[in-house]
């Protein structure tokens, strides 16, 4: 269980003035739970993201996993960042295999892993490329492969998919959905897309627009396994949506 | 196939320009290129100036290896930690524009005017460009990297050797590629001011002497040596960071 404790933060910009990101969160997320963060840009999604991976401390309360105060990153939390945090210096295989490496995995069973891994996002045949080689959403099936690759309990995605097209969007939707099925890790997911929260989420969390608070905690009660050709015929669904739509509407902060 | 040979070009049209007007000028202090090729099998025939050499790449080898290994984690560090950079940074500030040939005479007085000396001058010739670009590498690196490496469970020390040091590789190989070269000419001026063996001092015997064609001979073969030290480490260069080279040379247009 992950417990957010009116955590606020406050950043001190280059001009030397405080700005608030994030105001009195509290948030709890239980074990295998799926949740969505969503909200307006610059809201603080990541930045909570990050409290909860432990890369930022938070300027006021304190975040919690499993009754222990959050000090550090750990590989009890694995983040799938949305750019930049692939090595580039190693092959596709070399950055999936990195993590069960340092695990002290020996190296044909962390191969054999990742292997499967990297074919499960589609990537097979480029486990030899370097990250420079790959297009935008290739990195990010990478990135996504790497964390899963040394198991971490919860996952901390920050638009993971933001940059991919509508087709392999939907297929690692199904992936990502397929994975925590079977294995019911916690999902903490960033996301600013309405349908993608709805289907994924147990429950979606709307954010206001800066400073970051939590305007409403929207349980999805919709059937599992989803199946997205199904849901969209789904009027509870649609329901869902338009209620979240309407309230990035309400106060003037669609994107 | 132009740009193999373009270098050898080059070399050739400089050869033409040197004979053209040397011929032109007709004095005495300045032999023409072909007097002073036809005067290089003499220099490296003899046995003297050969240990001269040997001497000479010794001082340099040692320098530049005892640079590089001090500089680079020094550089690392100081990209890496606020406290590290903001002791050493003034140091180097008042050493860098220092030449540092014209600490020789100081250098002398304490370590006489032996190998010592002449090493240590090269030492602190590749030192800084060395520590200044690993400092600017190190603080380019993504911290999105580090924080990924972070969660694998990387402690500091392991993040900076494994994390920072390859990430921050092409720019710290730029800075040793300006080491090396400055490390020839530390190395040739530094034979200059203490006359007591090596290169330096053949060439600038023979300017004493008044034997031009050797002056020359020896400018020859020093500046052969610069062009196939640093051609032998762009190729160790490119090996190393083949991962980061751009994918296309882009065509400039200059209509
Ligand atoms: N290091 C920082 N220094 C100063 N301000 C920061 C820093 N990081 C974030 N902020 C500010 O905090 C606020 C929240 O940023 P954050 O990146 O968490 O937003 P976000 O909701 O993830 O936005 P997006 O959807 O565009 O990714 C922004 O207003 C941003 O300007
Ligand atoms: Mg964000």
């Amino acid at each position: 269980m992950i417990e957010i404790n009116q955590v606020s933060q406050v950043f001190q910009t280059s001009a030397r003035q405080d700005h608030l990101a994030l105001s009195d969160i509290s948030l709890t997320i239980q074990d295998g739970a799926f949740v969505s963060i969503l909200g307006p840009s610059g809201c603080g999604k990541s930045t909570l993201l990050y409290i909860v991976g432990g890369f930022v401390r938070p300027t006021r309360g304190a975040a919690k996993m499993k009754g222990r105060a959050i000090t550090g990153p750990g590989p009890d939390r694995g983040p799938v960042f949305q750019e930049f945090a692939l090595f580039p210096w190693k092959s596709v295989l070399g950055n999936v295999m990195y993590g069960p490496r340092q695990q002290g995995i020996k190296h044909a069973e962390a191969e054999a892993q990742s292997r499967a891994l990297i074919e499960m996002v589609g990537l097979k045949g480029f486990e030899d490329f370097y990250p420079k080689e790959l297009s935008g959403g290739m990195k990010q099936r990478v990135a996504l492969a790497r964390t899963l690759a040394y198991h971490p309990e919860v996952l901390l995605m920050d638009e993971p998919f933001g940059a991919l097209d509508a087709h392999t969007r939907t297929r690692l939707q199904n992936d990502l959905l397929n994975i925590w099925e079977r294995d019911r890790k916690t999902v903490l997911f960033v996301t600013h897309s309405v349908e993608e929260a709805v289907f994924l989420s147990d429950k979606v969390v709307m954010m206001t627009r800066s400073p970051g608070r939590i305007r409403e905690i929207i349980e999805i009660d919709l059937p599992r396994p989803r199946r997205r050709t199904e849901l969209l015929l789904d009027p509870r669904y649609q329901k869902y949506i338009v209620e979240i739509e309407r309230m990035f509407d309400d106060s003037g902060e669609g994107e | 196939m132009i740009r193999r040979i373009a270098p050898l070009l080059a070399c050739l049209g400089l050869l033409v320009a040197w004979q053209l007007a040397s011929l032109a000028l007709k004095n005495d202090s300045f032999p023409t290129a072909l007097e002073a090729i036809r005067a290089i099998p003499a220099v490296l025939g003899d046995k003297d100036s050969l240990v001269n050499f040997g001497a000479s790449l010794r001082r340099m080898a040692i320098g530049f290896a005892a640079a590089v290994v001090i500089s680079i984690p020094l550089g690392l560090l100081m990209g890496r930690s606020r406290a590290v950079a903001s002791f050493f940074n003034p140091l180097l500030m008042v050493i860098y524009p220092v030449p540092k040939a014209a600490l020789m005479p100081i250098i002398m007085l304490w370590l006489g005017v032996g190998d010592l000396s002449k090493t240590l001058v090269i030492f602190l010739g590749v030192s800084l460009p060395v520590i200044y670009h690993s400092f600017e590498g190190a603080k380019a690196v993504e911290e999105k990297m580090l924080w990924s490496g972070a969660a694998m469970g990387l402690s500091a020390v392991q993040r900076l050797v494994r994390i920072v040091l390859p990430a921050a590789l092409p720019e710290i190989l730029t800075g040793c590629r300006t080491g090396l070269v400055l490390a020839l000419i530390t190395m040739i001026t530094s034979e200059m001011i203490a006359r007591q063996s090596g290169a330096g001092n053949i060439l600038f015997n023979a300017l004493d002497m008044g034997q031009y064609d050797t002056v020359f001979a020896m400018i020859i073969i020093v500046g052969a040596m610069g062009i196939v030290l640093d051609a032998l480490f762009e190729r160790l260069r490119a090996r190393l960071v083949r991962w980061s080279e751009p994918q296309f040379d882009i065509p400039l247009s200059f209509s």
